[in-house]
């Protein structure tokens, strides 16, 4: 062993050129992986919840919720709908996949003030999904979103434009007084309607204003969020499998979205796998070109009676140790560039958020060690294989 | 007891050039018996290096063998061929093979070390053949600061330090004054007498026939006269 140091130090400038390009290998490996890290992250963040809702309702063809006073009907998507038990929510949420499931009750009825077809959706104001599939706070152009009091209302921008409402507007509408609070646009979602309300005002009316006829007042319609794109179509799968009457509704855009990330992992997949066969091919190049430059030494210890086995292992000795201490000087400098970096004020370096993967760190240890190892394994093959004088004479 | 006998039976070697086939050595057949101190002479390029690289097991035969007390030295494996080259047999290569980033009493230790010798055992060894060669002062530089003759005394420290039942040596006292060359032969024939060490000296130079048991001629890699 006090040899192998020896040597290291003999070779004081190979050794530090041999260690300084593991080094740099591996700063620049974890900081690519660590760009490579945070771009994917990022777009992780925006594929992922990129079109994973979707409504799950049971059409039909009888209207299951009948009233004396108003003309109207339970219904999603232009359709009548069945009517649904609370307990169906609680189901869905616990299906595999599903991050978010809430509960929406959606009625449409002729008005006579207005002279039309009015809908109303009932929701759950405190939900993810309902604010993935019908609405969100953001979506408020004007007035305010639900503050609790009683008798809410929302209006879709554009029923408010045709009938020109103005939040504070006080409007005799489902059997009752109602306020419109604010004006939504809520762009195209999967549950679109004139108005909307919190779930319970919904049921309410339906209930105790519009006397309305119905096995329960809980839904109509779930709503499912997902929590990835690229398991929305299991997630659809497992819902349809629980009952086969069950309508799913969903945007198509998670198909894309979940493209992209297939992409983006291969592409991710890909980029580490090169960096680290060339980590790999790095070290082993490294090393097995500062072994040949003293092999001629090897030869001539051989000469003096160095038995085979202790020459190769000194070879790979020399050479993890190497490897060893040029990584480990590697991730150093890399983990104080990266602070480095994230406190550097300039507009190239702060557009990104460098992290260090310590999870690669070992796996770089790794590949380095085996880089060593397949350098050491050509000059330890030769040192069995070769006569000592011919290496002597074969590297004057 | 160490009994000794090197032969060398048929043998031959051949290199291969970047166009031609080099024959450095053909068809030696010759028989050394213990404690004989052979000056094995020729011009350069007669094939002395080669053969005292094949007796030595340094490199292989085209064809024929070499036998030391009895074993065959060019079918011996590697372990074997190892312990030989560290406990009996000593080489002083031409060249002088030093290792060039260790100095001169590092060189002489890595001669050592196989064979699991303490740090103070050796330099209890190596202290007195430095002083007798004159190179006590020089003992932490390296090769390349020391001249040609030193070197080579460095290399021949190398070999007898080890104390082998065989030297071969290739040159020894080329690159050497008069002087020191005496002395290193003196040395060797007297480790022929005291100690039955069987020594084969390549020379092309001058080198008195006295000092030898026998003197083998070679030309054009031919053993021509023994």
């Amino acid at each position: 062993m006090i040899y192998i140091f020896k040597e290291l130090r003999r070779h004081k400038w190979r050794t530090i050129f041999s260690v300084t390009g593991y080094a740099l290998a591996t700063v620049f490996i974890l900081l690519i992986l660590s760009v490579a890290d945070v771009n994917k992250n990022d777009s992780y963040g925006v594929l992922q919840s990129t079109g994973t809702h979707f409504i799950v309702y049971i059409p039909t063809e009888a209207n299951l919720c009948t009233s004396n006073i108003a003309n109207g009907s339970v219904f999603a998507e232009g359709v009548k709908t069945m009517m649904l038990d609370h307990d169906m929510v609680r189901t869905i949420r616990n299906v595999e996949g599903v991050k978010d499931a809430a509960a929406c009750l959606q009625y449409k009825m002729f008005d006579g003030v207005f002279q039309s077809e009015v809908s109303i959706a009932g929701i759950d104001t405190s939900s993810l999904a309902t604010r993935t599939n019908v609405l969100a706070p953001a979506h408020v152009i004007s007035g305010r979103y639900f503050s609790g009091r009683p008798e809410e209302l929302l209006a879709e921008e554009s029923f408010a434009a045709a009938h020109d409402l103005s939040p504070g507007d006080t409007l005799k509408i489902f059997g009752g007084k109602m306020i419109v609070a604010g004006i939504v646009n809520s762009g195209i979602r999967p549950v679109k309607a004139d108005f909307y309300a919190p779930i319970s005002l919904v049921r309410t009316i339906l209930k105790d204003r519009l006397l309305c006829n119905a096995p329960n007042f809980d839904m109509n319609i779930i709503l499912v969020e997902v929590a990835d794109a690229r398991v929305q179509d299991d997630v659809i799968t497992r819902i349809r499998n629980m009952m086969y009457k069950f309508a799913v509704s969903t945007y198509n855009c998670y198909q894309p979205a979940n493209r992209v990330m297939s992409i983006i992992d291969r592409s991710s997949i890909g980029l580490t796998g090169l960096i680290f066969l060339f980590l790999v091919i790095f070290s082993a190049k490294t090393q097995l070109t500062a072994l040949m430059e003293r092999f001629r030494e090897i030869g001539i210890l051989k000469s003096l009676g160095w038995s085979d086995s202790s020459l190769a292992i000194h070879v790979f000795l020399v050479s993890l140790i190497q490897s060893v201490a040029g990584v480990t000087a590697g991730v150093l400098l890399a983990f104080g560039l990266i602070e480095f970096l994230g406190h550097l004020d300039n507009p190239v370096f702060s557009s990104y958020s460098f992290r260090l993967r310590f999870g690669t760190i070992p796996l770089i240890y790794a590949l380095s060690l085996i880089g060593a190892v397949a350098a050491g394994l050509y000059p330890a093959i030769r040192i069995f294989r070769t006569k000592a004088g011919d290496i002597i004479r074969n590297h004057m | 007891m160490n009994n000794y006998k090197i032969e060398c039976i048929s043998l031959n070697k051949q290199y291969k050039g970047r166009n031609v086939l080099i024959t450095a050595v053909r068809d030696v057949s010759l028989k050394i018996e213990k404690g004989e101190f052979i000056l094995l002479k020729g011009r350069s390029g007669a094939g002395k290096s080669t053969l005292i690289n094949l007796i030595g097991g340094l490199i292989a035969p085209t064809s024929g063998k070499v036998t030391i007390d009895g074993f065959i030295v060019n079918q011996l494996n590697n372990k074997s061929l190892s312990n030989l080259l560290l406990n009996r047999v000593g080489i002083v290569f031409q060249g002088f093979n030093l290792l060039p980033t260790y100095d001169i009493y590092e060189n002489i230790e890595v001669a050592l070390a196989p064979r699991g010798l303490s740090k103070r055992e050796i330099k209890k060894l190596a202290i007195p053949y430095f002083e007798r060669f004159g190179l006590s002062e020089m003992m932490h530089l390296l090769p390349e600061e020391l001249s040609t003759g030193q070197q080579q005394k460095v290399a021949v420290i190398r070999t007898l330090i080890r104390q082998p039942s065989i030297i071969l040596a290739d040159e020894p006292t080329a690159s050497i004054d008069d002087i020191t060359a005496g002395e290193i032969l003196e040395l060797m024939r007297n480790l022929c007498n005291e100690q039955n060490v069987t020594i084969i000296l390549a020379t092309h130079g001058i080198v008195p026939e006295t000092i030898a048991d026998r003197m083998i001629v070679m030309e054009n890699g031919k053993v021509i006269n023994q």
